[in-house]
Parts: C-alpha cells; structure tokens; sequence
C-alpha cells in the first residue's frame, strides 16, 4: 500500500527527513509514527499524502507517485495538525466543500456527509459554526472530511493535541473501529503514552532518520546494547543464586522480595526461567518486565543517535 | 498487533463532481453572498446604476419632449455624448470599485493561510494551478459582474428608448465587454497576489490597498518630476480605467495604447507570478 525507497525531503539546506525506506501493508490497521518535535514526522506525512514531491528516493502510495497525483489522492485522507479553521464558517458548508473538492456531488455528497458525521457523532451538531465548537468537536469535523470520500489510508498529524482524556479514548475508539473495518491509518504523534494506547506497530522517527520500524517488542530485542530488565518476585536469594549462573546475566540489583535481572537474548533465557520455575527449581511468584514498554525503547534509541 | 480487515466496502464513485476550481470559486462567492459587506456595495453599487440609466432616459426625454427644449443646453452639460460618454459607462465610482476588490479579494489567500486550509486542500484531488485559478477566477469574476449591469443596462435602455439614434453605441457592448475584462483581470491578479502574501485577511486588504496605492502614487511623482507620461502605466487605478477608453476610441485616453498595453501585462504577470510562488504545496506546511 505505502513503500518509502530511500525517500528524502529537503526545505533549501535544512534536511527535513534524511533517506528513509519502509514499507505499509494493505488492509486495516493503525500504524504510529512516533518521534519528538522536530523528528521529521510531518515531513514524512507530507511527502505520503502527497504534498511535497521528495528531494531524493521515491514514494510509492498503492503502487503510485502521490504527488499532485488525482488517482492516489483520491484514495488518501489526510487531517492536519492543529486547530486552526474558519470561526465564522458553519461546519456542514465547509464539509461539503471538502466533499465536492474529493470528486462527490449530489446525493452521493449527502449520503457521505451523513455517514462521516454519523462516524465521528457529529451529526446533530454540524450545522454550528467553527467558532462554537469545542476543540475535540473541532478534530471530528477534520477527521470527518477525510472520511468523506472513504479512504482506504487515512494519516492523521498530531490528532490528540489539546484533547482532554474523553475526547481522547473517544478518538483512539473511532480509529480502532476505522482499523477493524478495513482502513489503514497512519498516526503521528510525539506522545509515547498514546501511540502506546492505539497501536503496537511503530516507526520511530529521530532527528530526520527512521531509527526504527515494527512492534515494540520487535524494536526492543533489536537492542543487544541495551539489556531487557526483568523483575522476578519470590525467595530473593535463592532466585539471584539460580540467575548468576545463567550466561545471558548482565547484571543483578536485590530488592527486599524481588530481583531485579539485566538480562541480554531474553529469548533465551525465558524459556529456561520458565521450565526451572515449573520444575520447582527457582520459587518464582511473579514475573515483570520492567522496559519492554515503548517508554524505553524509545528513551534507549533516542539516547543512543542523540 | 496490527489489526487486520479483509477489505474495504466498495469505494463512492469521485468521478461526478464538478472541477475543483470551480468548486472553490461558487464556495468562495457563496460566502460573499452571505455577508454584510456584499449587501452594502450591491446597493451602493445599485444606486450608481440607476444613476447611469436615469441619465439616459432623461437624454431621451430632452429629444423627445417638447417642454423641456429650453434645458437642452444645460443637459449638454452633463450629458457628455460620444466615445468619452461610452467609456463612462464602466466607471462607476473607480475607486469604490478597487475598495470593494481590495475588501473581499485582500481576504482570499490570506484567510487559507491563517487557517491552514491550502494543506487540506492539496491533498485532496486540488493541484495548486485550480487553487489558483479559482481564486484568480473568483477575484476576476467579482468586479466583472459588478460593471456588466454598467455596460449591458444602459445600452439595452438607449436600444429600447432611441435605437441606433440612443447616446449608448448599439455597438458599444462589443468594446466595453474586452474592456471589462481586461481591468477585471487587473484587479482580480493584484488582489490574489497581494492576499497571497499576508498572514490575515485583514492584513491582506493592507496590502491590496497598499500596492494599489503605492504603485499609483510612485507613478504620479515619476510622471511628475521626469515628465514621463507613458509611465502612468505602472498605476493600476488608471490602467483600469484607460481600457474602456482605448476600446471605444477616446481621443486622448490616461495611458496611451502600448504603455497600456505593457503595463497591464506587467502588473497581472507579477501578480499572477507572486500568487503562484506563495501557494506552492511546499508554502502549505502542515
């Protein structure tokens, strides 16, 4: 569906987003794009949906160059980052606008209409103005004009910004469901907690360079420098002496009911921890993995291209 | 885990609508439509029309009625006859006209940079040359509309009252229609291009008036103090009222044929150029 062949984007001498290469597949399903501000991850954006041709590489969207490129665009949804739209503007007359600039009219622009309110809840409150709407009402509309034309990639810049936490579940909510009925949907955003809620699959973007791309557990054993930390909970003592002889300890820290393992190839050792806790050998209570969370992973690989 | 569908319900069919530009244009002059400011110079602009018809069927009752023949000299007066009378036809108050271009074109650029609409719009099937075109279209199309009543009503009333013996040239609308739309483009070019490099709509109606302003005060102390005429041309009020001029034959219009000419195609290449620089997809960040 979305292929990036050592695509690049330049603004004059400033480097945007260095040669980058991945790939989407077809069919539902979310994918976050993950980085802090200034990461590249609108420059991304902009060169998938079409934009901005790149500077070096190319962009493929369903097989296609989707710059200035009717056929893709017309398969692609895209709602911007930020807030600002026209106070004095009734929401309907703008998503009807939008509507028309996607290629529909008639009948088929109102049954759109209607079903893209329907999907984001807005239906009983389009016909009020910009200016009267609250910010998550705001976002609705602007994700309802990318679902107007039912596209079949949807990106979104930075969709949770300045939501409050409902607005927030009910967003995350309404891109699952997007998800489940076929939509692949690409998200950015620079909040781990959140890419974390909707999605496992991740790009991480860094100061302009891909760093990294797939699950985060996927992510996480890509790196050998970086220990997985895992807490046993039991008889601290005898745990700590069944560790220190296995190969793949890194380091060892007591706790008062708990032992805290730096453990490299955890691949290897779980199956070895878990066959010992059922033989008895090991009096294991409880298991914790302690930075297999994208918190860590991203502090881990920011840390190490900073 | 990524969640994976089979497929998708069967795309709406996006081939039936209209082209964008023109979508943007009829979204553009719908939201004219509803504001204040459209009604205030609609009347404004309606009064000097029926001044401009009232003076025709007055001519018409000075050769026609009897008593009034005394009054024909003083009519002479204010009923100039011939090319210049023709040319009058589309000056209904220049520079309400240019306010008027300025207020509602200042705003067209600038408020969908205020608002981050030109991302929006590009990546939907628009490319920057309909986001352009509708906007030169909307900006050109707006003043048109106004003087075509100016050109069109006049003389269908000379047609009705007098025939070819009226003071409106039964040929007159075939002169004043190319007339109108070159000062339309004028207009409609330099306020895109202005709007096109201001942040809010207000501060693009500055501009609009500014560079209008400018460009005719720059041109009048050229003209002043090197006592060359042809550069009048760089003033975009005059050149908009010398085209009516040119076409229907005055004999000594504001700007002669070829500075006309030279300048006309200045300001709307500079202007249509600058537009075209400042809503480049990469000027509409995300």
């Amino acid at each position: 569906m979305l292929s990036l062949d050592r695509a690049s984007l330049r603004y004059g001498p400033i480097l945007g987003l260095s040669p980058t290469s991945f790939e989407l597949p077809g069919g539902g399903g979310i994918t976050g794009l993950l980085g802090p501000n200034g990461a590249g991850k609108s420059s991304l954006l902009q060169l998938v949906s079409g934009l901005l041709p790149p500077s070096g590489g190319a962009v493929r969207v369903f097989g296609e160059a989707p710059f200035r490129n009717p056929a893709v665009l017309a398969r692609v949804g895209l709602v911007p980052e930020g807030d600002r739209l026209p106070t004095g503007l009734r929401a309907d007359r703008w998503l009807r606008m939008m509507g028309e600039l996607s290629g529909l009219s008639g009948e088929g622009l109102k049954a759109a209409m209607a079903r893209a309110l329907q999907t984001v809840g807005m239906a009983d409150r389009s016909h009020l103005t910009f200016a009267r709407m609250s910010k998550g009402m705001r976002q609705r509309m602007r994700l309802s004009q990318a679902l107007l034309h039912e596209p079949e990639l949807l990106i979104l810049d930075e969709p949770f910004n300045g939501l409050d936490p409902e607005a927030r579940l009910t967003l995350m909510a309404l891109l699952r469901d997007l998800a489940e009925k076929g939509t692949r949907i690409l998200v950015s955003s620079h909040i781990l907690g959140e890419i974390a809620q909707l999605t496992d699959r991740i790009l991480l973007l860094f100061r302009g360079r891909l760093l990294a791309e797939g699950t985060v557990t996927e992510i996480r054993q890509l790196l050998d420098r970086h220990p997985v930390e895992l807490r046993l909970t039991g008889e601290a003592q005898v745990l700590a002496r069944w560790a220190v002889e296995q190969p793949e300890l890194a380091a060892l820290r007591m706790e008062e009911e708990a032992v805290v393992l730096s453990v490299r190839s955890p691949r290897d050792f779980l199956p070895r921890l878990q066959q010992a806790a059922a033989e008895g050998a090991i009096p294991l209570r409880a298991l914790d993995p302690l930075d297999l969370n994208l918190d860590a992973v991203f502090q881990y690989l920011t840390k190490d291209h900073a | 885990m990524p969640i994976y569908a089979p497929t998708l319900p069967p795309a709406p069919d996006l081939t039936l609508g209209q082209p964008p530009a023109l979508v943007l244009m009829r979204f553009d002059f719908t939201r004219l439509w509803r504001q204040k400011i459209g009604r205030f110079f609609g009347f404004t602009f309606l009064l000097l029309l029926l001044w401009k018809v009232a003076r025709i069927y007055l001519d018409h009752l000075l050769h026609t009625n009897q008593a009034l023949k005394p009054m024909q000299d003083f009519a002479k007066t204010i009923l100039t006859q011939g090319a210049a009378f023709q040319a009058d036809l589309l000056n209904p108050a220049s520079y309400l006209l240019w306010f008027l271009v300025a207020l509602v074109g200042g705003g067209l650029v600038a408020r969908d940079t205020l608002y981050r609409v030109r991302p929006l719009m590009y990546a939907h099937p628009v490319t920057p040359r309909d986001y352009l075109l509708a906007k030169l279209g909307f900006a050109s199309l707006l003043p048109f509309l106004i003087l075509l009543p100016f050109a069109l009503l006049p003389w269908l009333m000379s047609l009705l009252l007098a025939g070819a013996q009226g003071p409106v040239w039964v040929t007159a609308p075939l002169r004043l229609l190319p007339a109108m739309a070159i000062s339309s483009v004028l207009m409609g070019s330099l306020a895109v291009g202005a709007s096109s490099m201001a942040a809010t709509p207000r501060a693009g109606v500055g501009w609009v008036l500014g560079l209008v302003l400018g460009a005719s005060t720059l041109a009048s102390m050229i003209h002043g103090l090197a006592g060359l005429p042809a550069v009048d041309a760089l003033n975009p009020i005059l050149l908009a009222e010398t085209w009516p001029q040119l076409l229907v034959g005055v004999e000594r219009p504001l700007v002669a044929w070829l500075p006309a000419v030279l300048g006309t195609a200045f300001h709307i290449g500079l202007w249509t150029w600058v537009a075209a620089r400042r809503t480049r997809p990469s000027e509409a960040v995300i």
